[in-house]
């Protein structure tokens, strides 16, 4: 082999992994596939068939991997963080809608949304350590920082939960308000935020017995967070309202900024460098880019049916042990 | 075609998000929120539907047509209403409500056991390279599915006393396919439902399938002198294959009724012996008064009717009783 041949294939080999570290994954909810988008064209490079009803996706804790709950065949499948190619399948994950390891990369949890049950799992090898029966359909889950309490909304009931990680027991379950979905910990680890899709806001719990201690309304159909990434702002979308609002959630909550996103918007993610948002439009089969400096919608790429969550490939991705809150909605939070 | 996607999509949306949406929200439905979205597709295939059989094969049958207009002509107006009925959704939504916990429960029930049934990209990952080749492939399928039900609605009395409303139209036209009592529709339903979730058919693919399939099939009702040619009869189901399924049953072909069952694909009755090709006329209906009674009847009549003699089948204590009256 010359020498320009193996310079050549270095270089394509370069590149290739640079564009492939500019992808970002959709799951299509309803078309069994995922999409691998590029950030820098903005457009759908590949469609790939994953599973049957993929819906959530997290980043493992040593960063090293992408995984996808693939609702009704019971597994998750791993994509390389680096290419978005199939590594491995792990069995036997019952009804993985909505999944997050602990920030000590110690738990993994999934909420069965259909099957009515929360599974605590130890994360090295998914050994199930507990798997709670509780009625309600288990949407969305949080951890606290310290990685000892998993919170779980129960959209048809309308209750929030939390769960003891280590005895993987139930410590409350109280109502929250009409159809609790996304739920995050802010980073001073005293308030939660749950998105009540059935209102047409978000409530402040206190994670140590779950009473309501304030609400801010967003727009009907509050879903889904996302961290701006500065510890403060949260995007969260609103997906009857069609708005994605930004929160400040510094002292008192208040919105500080809104984007009308029409079609549903609901799973978000960040570009690495922090200035686009983009948002799923589960109706429209696209995905929306949003400026975040403007708070402008810059941009759609066409995807597949119900595009639900996404993600954005990293090269370098790497977490750092007590790294911040992450479950699939908040996957982003890990850079 | 993206330009095309993109029109449907956004019409499905803006019904959706304008008209139904608002209505789920302050009802306090949210659960439906996602339902809601695919019924909106649903009915607006719904209407396509209506519209290719109104315009599109109403056009071969006035000018192609197979049987002249005559006194029967009354008859096909019933049929009309049973295809509003089913491609506006009202029909579906009612079986829709009566079968989700069913078929829920079962769901539930087989995945709590910890089985998912794989889709068939696991077992041949060729399939997923190509989306026209995984549409067919599980187009097939689930074809092969209700060619073994249609026998079975020939093949037990009970299902034959709900099938024969659809037999007993005397005048073959495209509305004719719907033409079904709704127990007859609820169970083929469900069958096809749990079939499809048992091979690994994808919510998207079921909606395709079963335009694309319900369309054939009302063709294959059209009352036209029109042929696909020898291997196009033998690709696809076409008006002469299907209307020797609706023969009228004589002394020298008693059981005439008991051929051409494939709903899209012929090969299935080729491959079990069920296929006739001579390319004769012969008039349809069933040859038993007491079915070919239903001509004439409304909707509700007729639904009422068929209940009775479906019960009749269904409880031979029942029968004897009523035949001892």
């Amino acid at each position: 082999m010359t020498r320009l041949s193996i310079a050549a294939l270095a270089l394509l080999l370069v590149t290739s992994e640079a564009a492939r570290a500019d992808s970002v994954l959709v799951l299509n909810s309803e078309e069994a596939s995922y999409s691998i988008l590029s950030r820098s064209t903005r457009t759908e490079v590949t469609r790939l068939p994953v599973g049957r009803e993929p819906h959530h996706l997290i980043l493992s804790p040593d960063g090293k991997e992408v995984l996808i709950g693939s609702t009704a065949t019971n597994e998750l499948l791993s994509l390389d963080i680096k290419t978005g190619e199939r590594k491995r399948v792990v069995k036997d994950i019952l009804d993985p809608y909505h999944l997050g390891f602990s920030p000590d990369g110690k738990w993994f949890v999934t909420a069965a949304y259909r099957l009515d049950h929360v599974d605590i799992y130890h994360a090295d090898g998914f050994r199930l350590a507990g798997r709670i029966f509780i009625d309600g359909l288990p949407s969305h889950i949080a951890f606290d920082t310290q990685s000892k309490t998993v919170f779980v909304t129960l959209q048809q009931s309308g209750r929030l939960a939390a769960f003891d990680l280590a005895t993987q027991t139930l410590k409350w379950n109280v109502p929250v308000g009409n159809a609790p979905a996304g739920v995050v910990m802010l980073p001073d680890d005293k308030r939660l935020l749950v998105a009540l899709t059935g209102e047409d806001g978000i409530v402040q719990i206190d994670p140590r017995d779950g009473s309501v201690k304030g609400s801010l309304q967003t727009g009907k159909g509050a879903h889904n967070f996302f961290p701006k990434g500065d510890g403060r702002h949260y995007f969260l979308s609103n997906r009857v309202e069609g708005v994605v609002s930004l929160i400040d959630t510094k002292d008192e909550l208040k919105v500080v900024g809104s984007v009308r996103i029409p079609g549903g918007p609901d799973c978000m993610d960040i570009t690495p460098d922090g200035r686009e948002l983009w948002v799923t439009q589960r109706f429209l089969r696209r995905v929306a880019i949003v400026d975040v400096e403007t708070l402008k919608v810059v941009g759609n790429i066409h995807v597949g049916k119900s595009p639900h969550g996404v993600f954005m490939l990293k090269s370098t991705a790497t977490v750092t042990a007590g790294a911040p809150v992450r479950a699939a909605s908040t996957a982003g939070e890990i850079k | 075609m993206r330009d095309l996607i993109d029109l449907w999509v956004g019409a499905q949306a803006w019904i959706f998000e304008t008209l139904v949406s608002p209505v789920l929200f302050h009802f306090g439905l949210m659960a439906w929120y996602e339902p809601g979205y695919s019924a909106v597709e649903f009915v607006m295939l719904g209407v396509v539907q209506i519209a290719v059989i109104a315009v599109g094969m109403r056009f071969f049958e006035r000018r192609w047509p197979l049987e002249k207009p005559g006194r029967d002509d009354g008859l096909i107006m019933v049929d009309r209403v049973y295809t509003v009925l089913n491609k506006l959704g009202i029909i579906p939504l009612a079986i829709f409500i009566a079968t989700y916990p069913l078929v829920q429960e079962i769901e539930l029930l087989v995945r709590s056991w910890g089985f998912a049934p794989p889709r068939l990209e696991r077992v041949l990952p060729w399939i997923g390279d190509n989306d026209l080749v995984s549409f067919l492939v599980y187009f097939v399928l689930y074809d092969f599915a209700a060619y073994w039900l249609h026998r079975g609605q020939h093949a037990f009395g009970w299902w034959w006393a709900l099938h024969s409303l659809h037999h007993s139209q005397r005048r073959m036209t495209v509305w004719t396919d719907d033409r079904n009592h709704v127990i007859d529709d609820l169970l083929i339903t469900l069958a096809l439902v749990l079939f499809s979730q048992l091979v690994g058919v994808q919510p998207g693919e079921y909606v395709v399938i079963l335009m694309v399939g319900r369309l054939i099939e009302s063709w294959s009702h059209a009352n036209v002198d029109m042929s696909f040619g020898w291997l196009g009869e033998r690709l696809l189901v076409g008006p002469r294959f299907h209307r020797l399924h609706h023969a009228l049953s004589t002394p020298a072909e008693r059981h005439i009724q008991d051929h051409n069952f494939a709903p899209v694909f012929p090969i299935w009755d080729i491959l079990f012996g069920t296929a006739i090709y001579d390319g004769k006329t012969r008039p349809t209906g069933v040859d038993d008064a007491a079915v070919d009674a239903d001509n004439g009847r409304g909707w509700l009549t007729q639904q009422a009717t068929v209940f009775g003699r479906f019960v009749r089948a269904l409880i031979p204590k029942f029968r004897r009783r009523v035949s001892a009256q």
